[in-house]
């Protein structure tokens, strides 16, 4: 089928004899093909080992000691009283808290404040014994530093508390001495107890809040990024139709991912197309070629890119025709559907391990049966093809490896902070809540702390176990349809 | 394009020598600044992003308090007293009550996110209260998520300890009391909370500031490696110590204006506590952002590759900001973070940023933060340096090979 010069970018193959592979073929030579590829570029192989493994347990280890303690305040006693003494004493006995210092005025305390020693003072006034005693209300006041807010929050819950237990003591004494009995002064002192329960989390360890929901927020970023890289690179590299076609031709040989690695992406098409055999090249191709000569060094960008005797330095000319696309004859929607899949197999492989090993932390907190284990497992993984396939998707619509990552970066590096884990959803304005239902990691988190933490029915999961699962196809789904336009777009390839 | 011919004509006259594109400091400034506006990456990186980001990391956190939490409440005595108690409940801004029959009820909905604990109010609790028997209401909170459950403790203790300190004003004005004093001593030690720097304790104006930091970091840290990188791939990444010198003034020149933007309209338009320090805060940036620049180029360097810096480095902004000491404590970092946490720049920016900008701490307090922010950037540059060195040699001898 010749083609016309000026019709450039449709170089299709000649010889169409070539055989053409199974769906099962598809996906196994693309699941090849990446392989291949990742042996030979540890940065990108660093995305699937390396970085999610200290990510899994680094998180876990900045939050080891998962209950927080002893947070310094100081105390500035103008009362010097036993009653003061007494409140020091509760002050520092209070796991909350450690009283660092007592300190003689508030020049001395704000000093300590802004050099972090402390996080709160308490101050007792001068006249706090004798109010006391005269049985009027003898205030303290707490000055906090509320801008280190998760600071700030445990020094109120310990002063609160420890005042709130010297007040009762008072006010029973008080009762005592006016003659009732220790038990009904109790009594009169709270008409109406109250009983605090912190449910599911009892005692707010940080481990399960943060750590546990941490981890999959890094590893989803992570698997975005995967994504974006895995196809962008193909459609910088130009190779996009290379990867189509050695996939769905079993004969055609993979590219010696070895020497591509050292030369730059855009020569690097040339050196794919020009390793083919004559027989893979375009009818219109043969003239061309017939009148090159491998073994000639005409040109060298620099130092580094000189190597005598070998194609880069022919590819640097970087001939209009070496450098133009081959593309396929025809496009199947089943064969990238199939390929894309065989692409991705590998780091879908490795993440579903680090997904059962986050699960695993997050319920070495506490017990929990199988099934949830599993639902959340498997929710899981489906945040996990969400993103790789959101990630090609930002790489597919722009046509650039860097804008994919931007979006992708812009869309993941945020999602935390929107999922409703530190700041609730209800305190979301409309629209910010719009969009955090719009991100798959708020609908996996719920599923994690429901199932994971408040060990809720497992039919509390299924609707959103659901949604992920049609999230996936129709991310899959998006994915193929971008991909079969960019095919249409061969001259957008290439994008920086 | 022409500035690529023109450079390549350039190379070919030298052919034989690795080139130096930037020898003198106004070139590499000069030449610097003329790329951060040229190429879209970089201007999108080092500029748009963060701009944006300074409208959409805040959003989430406009409305800064959490109030009308959705609560149940599960009166099995229905008295007057147990109304009272959910009609108080229902008036805490804290609140907003809705009633269930059984607790099984109010724990499916605590299942299904409908609400975030409830209040169970005991059969008899009015016949008890008035015959001053013990007795007690429970306030069970979803402790899966802290700052609703701290706002349903709160919220339900101070509407049943009100009622609470009702009836026993009633109750010592029945045995004789005068009303006030009865009143009064309800609480021997109140106390008072005061909070300094964040009066209004917003989530956002604790949050934003500290990580409006780590955005200017990796915005300018992926910005300038996307800048060396391409470079590299081009073969123009070496400069003279002075052209290097140049570049990083002019990367981190356009941070610093965008930290401007940040100090000066950002934290306004949120009304968050802000600049108490503004002169402190611009001579802080004027540290940090050269220390985060010389960084990126560092990983310009390393990784030789376009968009290498943003694949690598992304992720980075969550595990930095958890071990900056800013939202969880330092004391509770294992003992080898405490070292760990020293490599990257956010750890002394943030502290720093916030002490100067939102608490409004001399420069003196933040000495040691600009300190290990000038010995990083001074071995990082030290660094830059080593590593361009061997590449040098390193192409020098592949020339001499072949």
């Amino acid at each position: 089928m010749p083609q016309s010069k000026s019709d450039s970018s449709k170089f299709m193959f000649a010889n169409k004899q070539h055989n053409k592979a199974s769906l099962l073929t598809v996906f196994l030579r693309s699941a090849r093909y990446e392989g291949k590829f990742l042996l030979h570029n540890s940065w990108d192989y660093l995305m699937l080992l390396w970085l999610p493994l200290l990510t899994i347990f680094g998180t876990w280890w900045i939050f080891s000691k998962p209950y927080i303690v002893d947070l310094p305040i100081g105390v500035i006693d103008e009362s010097r009283s036993g009653y003061s003494r007494t409140l020091t004493r509760y002050l520092d006995a209070s796991p909350d808290l450690k009283v660092h210092k007592l300190y003689l005025n508030t020049d001395e305390s704000n000093d300590a404040l802004l050099n972090q020693e402390i996080y709160g003072v308490v101050l007792i006034p001068h006249d706090f014994a004798d109010e006391i005693n005269q049985a009027k209300p003898s205030p303290v006041i707490l000055k906090v530093n509320a801008q280190y807010g998760s600071h700030s929050g445990i020094v109120q819950r310990g002063v609160q508390s420890v005042v709130g237990t010297l007040s009762a003591g008072v006010e029973i004494k008080r009762t005592v001495k006016q003659g009732s009995y220790p038990e009904q002064a109790k009594i009169s002192y709270s008409p109406i107890g109250i009983e605090r329960i912190n449910l599911f989390n009892m005692g707010a360890s940080y481990q399960q809040f943060l750590a546990s929901t941490v981890i999959p927020a890094l590893l989803h970023i992570l698997a975005m990024i995967i994504g974006a890289t895995t196809i962008g690179r193909e459609l910088r590299d130009r190779t996009f139709a290379s990867w189509y076609q050695n996939m769905a031709y079993t004969d055609m040989p993979y590219p010696d991912f070895k020497t591509l690695k050292q030369i730059p992406p855009e020569q690097k098409l040339a050196h794919v197309q020009s390793a083919l055999s004559n027989h893979w090249q375009p009818s219109n191709r043969f003239a061309f070629l017939e009148n090159q000569h491998y073994g000639y060094v005409p040109y060298a960008h620099s130092a580094l890119t000189i190597q005598p005797n070998s194609y880069q330095a022919f590819n640097a000319q970087l001939t209009p025709d070496l450098n133009t696309p081959i593309l396929p004859e025809k496009v199947s929607a089943a064969t990238l559907i199939a390929g894309l899949n065989g692409k991705l197999i590998w780091a879908t492989l490795i993440y579903t391990l680090w997904g059962a090993l986050s699960v695993m932390l997050a319920t070495s907190a506490h017990a929990t049966d199988w099934l949830p284990i599993l639902l959340v497992f498997i929710a899981f993984i489906a945040l996990t093809m969400i993103s790789f396939w959101l990630g090609a998707i930002f790489s597919l619509s722009s046509y650039s490896l860097r804008m994919g990552l931007s979006s992708t970066a812009f869309i993941s590096a945020p999602s935390f902070a929107f999922a409703g884990v530190t700041y609730p959803l209800v305190a979301m304005s409309e629209g910010a809540q719009r969009w955090a239902n719009a991100l798959p990691l708020t609908h996996y988190l719920k599923v994690h702390i429901s199932q994971l933490q408040m060990l809720a029915p497992s039919s509390i999961a299924l609707p959103t176990l659901k949604g992920l699962m049609v999230a996936v196809i129709a991310t899959l789904l998006i994915t193929v349809l971008l991909s079969l336009r960019a095919f249409k777009n061969p001259h957008k390839w290439g994008a920086r | 394009m022409s500035e690529q011919t023109n450079h390549d004509a350039k190379q070919e006259s030298m052919k034989n020598k690795p080139t130096i594109s930037h020898r003198t400091f106004l070139q590499g400034f000069l030449g610097t600044l003329a790329s951060v506006f040229k190429d879209k990456g970089v201007l999108l990186m080092l500029i748009i992003a963060p701009i944006i980001y300074g409208f959409f990391y805040p959003w989430p956190y406009r409305s800064e308090v959490v109030t009308e939490v959705p609560v149940g409440i599960v009166d099995n005595d229905r008295s007057e007293l147990s109304q009272t108690i959910a009609r108080y409940s229902n008036a805490s801004p804290n609140l907003s009550v809705r009633h269930y029959t059984t607790q099984e009820d109010a724990m499916d909905a605590i299942y299904r996110d409908d609400i975030a604990g409830y209040l169970m109010i005991p059969k008899n609790l009015e016949r008890d209260v008035y015959t001053s028997k013990p007795t007690y209401v429970s306030i069970l909170g979803n402790n899966s998520y802290f700052l609703l459950n701290k706002q349903v403790q709160l919220g339900f203790t101070q509407a049943v300890g009100t009622v609470s300190a009702g009836v026993e004003v009633k109750r010592s004005v029945a045995q004789g009391a005068y009303l006030p004093t009865a009143k009064v001593s309800t609480q021997a030690v109140p106390l008072r909370i005061d909070p300094l720097f964040n009066p209004s304790e917003g989530y956002g104006a604790y949050v934003v500031p500290a990580v409006a930091i780590l955005i200017l970091q990796q915005t300018l840290m992926m910005g300038t490696a996307l800048l060396i990188g391409t470079w590299h791939e081009n073969k123009r990444q070496h400069a003279s110590v002075f052209g290097w010198l140049g570049r990083i003034l002019a990367l981190s020149s356009v941070t610093f204006l965008v930290a401007c933007f940040y100090y000066g309209w950002v934290f306004s338009f949120q009304n968050y506590p802000r600049g108490h320090n503004m002169l402190g805060t611009l001579l802080f940036m004027a540290v940090f952002a050269p220390v985060v620049s010389t960084l990126g180029c560092l990983f310009g360097m390393w990784f030789k590759e376009r968009e290498r810096s943003m694949q690598i480095l992304i992720f980075s902004s969550l595990p930095m900001f958890f071990v900056s000491g800013y939202p969880w404590p330092i004391s509770q970092l294992p003992e080898p973070l405490h070292y760990v946490r020293w490599l990257f720049p956010s750890t002394s920016g943030m502290n720093a940023s916030v002490l100067l900008n939102q608490i409004g701490a001399p420069l003196s307090y933040v000495s040691d933060y600009l300190l290990h922010l000038t010995v990083l950037g001074l071995i990082t540059f030290a660094l830059l340096m080593w590593v361009q060195r061997r590449q040098l040699k390193r192409e020098i001898s592949s020339l001499w090979h072949s």
